[in-house]
């Protein structure tokens, strides 16, 4: 049996549990682990209880195996499941159907094998492979002090399992699970409660919470550790949880599902130092190839021969630190010939103190090829028109008249989807 | 669309920029400050408030000299589109 923190605890709906509790019950609900251990499986599950549960016995019996939720399994993630050989197991239901026997010819399980979903930047759901080792990247951390993590993000996700791992294998790390049918509201019910004194998420999931939290409720929570990730984290956001939470500890990591977490940067500036690719060696060292952002980590789950992911974000130097322009291929706008980098204008964007978030896109235009337009979310209650003219006065202070959003879109709330981003 | 409504997104696609308001249409597009930028932007929000893409012409679209002719030349996209 794998080795974890069985003392570490879990707190479900209604529940708070340790590991070993938790396994307990899966033990009791599923089937002898040898019936599953030849195959490759994807527990399919409509409860967060389950889904740790699915996962401690996928690690205590070192099954091949991932975990979804119930809610993703369209007909076509089924028949992705085909492709790849992978049985799903119905948790769902009161009794689970047994898993079908491979046919003849499919490929072995591959034990200790972590299937994780991505819907990555497109929405498709995409399969990527992991070990326990890749998803336990709190391993390069020492001295984490004892804390109880809420966790916001999608079953069987990569930031899901990274959560899910750090509270698998390092002492005092405890969890606090989201209600994914009302995640803002848990989280302010856990605050609350001063169950919670760390969080992990995105901007995105920040900026919702500023936006449905009493602001005074935030500031009262006690949180000691803050990670945020997952998008381009924006300075604004940084300021905004720095003056929230004055001495807990801020970071924003850099990961993803492939590289695996890269870089930690702690110093409450956007982007990250120049410095950062100048230290090669292990666990993770990074570099700029013209633009893109090079990774080579020990948590990559598939690398090149020199053991470099191409990680497809852009990066600039600017002064002596690097700042992400987005994916290649679809976040540069081009005006005229000129260039202009979304991820830039929104930044701008969030800077002004009417603006809780934002989101630029490019819009087909004649004579020039391209507007940015932009969608945004305001603070408090100023007419569209007021506020055009005031975002529009904000951007030509400090961006180029190009790269000015020419059409904007005011919505309502904060547009989050499942992974946490926007 | 008519004359009028054609000024007046102009007039907002200047003014939100910080800039005056047209004087007059035979001012010229340079002495209104009305740049190709905010031609685009015009055509943007003239297409959104029609709900249609507008086709253009380029050969006329090069004899824009002053504002008249850009408000000609939208009243004539609306009217063909």
């Amino acid at each position: 049996m794998k080795e974890f923190c069985d003392g570490n605890r879990v707190a479900v709906p209604g529940d708070d549990l340790t590991w070993r509790q938790l396994l307990d019950r899966a033990n009791a609900r599923l089937d002898a682990p040898t019936a599953l251990a030849d195959q490759r499986v994807v527990f399919v599950i409509d409860d967060i209880e389950t889904a740790l549960a699915a996962t401690i016995y996928t690690l205590a019996h070192d099954l091949d195996a991932g975990v979804i939720d119930a809610g993703r399994v369209s007909d076509g993630v089924r028949e992705r499941f085909a492709e790849h050989a992978i049985t799903p197991i119905d948790l769902t239901a009161a009794s689970h159907a047994q898993a079908a026997p491979y046919a003849a010819g499919d490929p072995v399980a591959q034990r200790g094998r972590v299937t994780v979903f991505t819907s990555g930047t497109t929405g498709h759901l995409k399969l990527v492979e992991h070990t326990w080792a890749t998803l336990n990247t709190f391993d390069r951390v020492n001295n984490l002090p004892a804390n109880h993590w809420f966790l916001p993000y999608q079953i069987g996700s990569y930031a899901w399992y990274q959560m899910v791992a750090m509270a698998l294998f390092v002492p005092g790390q405890h969890l606090v699970a989201g209600d994914m049918k009302d995640l803002a509201a848990s989280f302010a019910s856990a605050l609350g409660r001063g169950a919670v004194t760390a969080s992990s998420s995105t901007p995105t999931f920040w900026r919702q919470a500023l936006m449905s939290i009493d602001r005074a409720q935030l500031a009262s929570a006690q949180l000691d550790t803050i990670s945020i990730g997952g998008e381009i984290v924006d300075q604004a956001i940084l300021d905004e949880l720095r003056s929230l939470y004055p001495t807990a500890k801020i970071r924003h990591i850099y990961a993803s599902s492939e590289a695996g977490a890269a870089i930690v940067v702690t110093d409450g500036l956007a982007g990250f130092p120049r410095s950062v690719t100048e230290r090669q060696g292990e666990p993770v060292s990074v570099r700029v190839d013209g633009d893109r952002l090079f990774v080579r980590s020990r948590y990559a789950n598939s690398t090149d021969d020199d053991g470099w992911v191409d990680t497809g974000d852009l990066v600039e130097l600017r002064g002596d630190r690097y700042f992400f322009c987005g994916r290649a291929g679809n976040t540069m706008i081009n005006i005229g010939g000129h260039k202009a980098f979304a991820p830039d204008i929104e930044a701008h964007l969030m800077k002004h103190p009417d603006v809780i978030w934002a989101k630029v896109t490019a819009k087909r235009a004649p004579l020039v090829g391209n507007l940015p337009v932009a969608a945004v979310v305001l603070k408090g209650t100023i007419s569209p028109d007021e506020a055009e003219r005031l975002l529009t006065s904000h951007c030509l202070e400090e961006l180029a008249e190009y790269a000015v959003p020419r059409m904007w879109k005011f919505l309502e709330r904060v547009p989050m989807r499942a992974s946490l981003k926007s | 669309m008519q004359r009028t409504e054609i000024l007046k997104i102009m007039n907002t696609v200047l003014t939100n920029k910080g800039r005056p308001v047209i004087q007059e249409e035979t001012q010229s597009t340079r002495d209104a400050n009305f740049r190709s930028l905010d031609f685009s932007e015009t055509a943007l929000r003239i297409e959104t408030k029609i709900g249609k893409e507008l086709s253009f012409d380029a050969a006329s679209m090069r004899q824009i000299e002053t504002i008249k002719d850009v408000v000609d030349f939208f009243e004539g996209a609306t009217a063909t589109t």
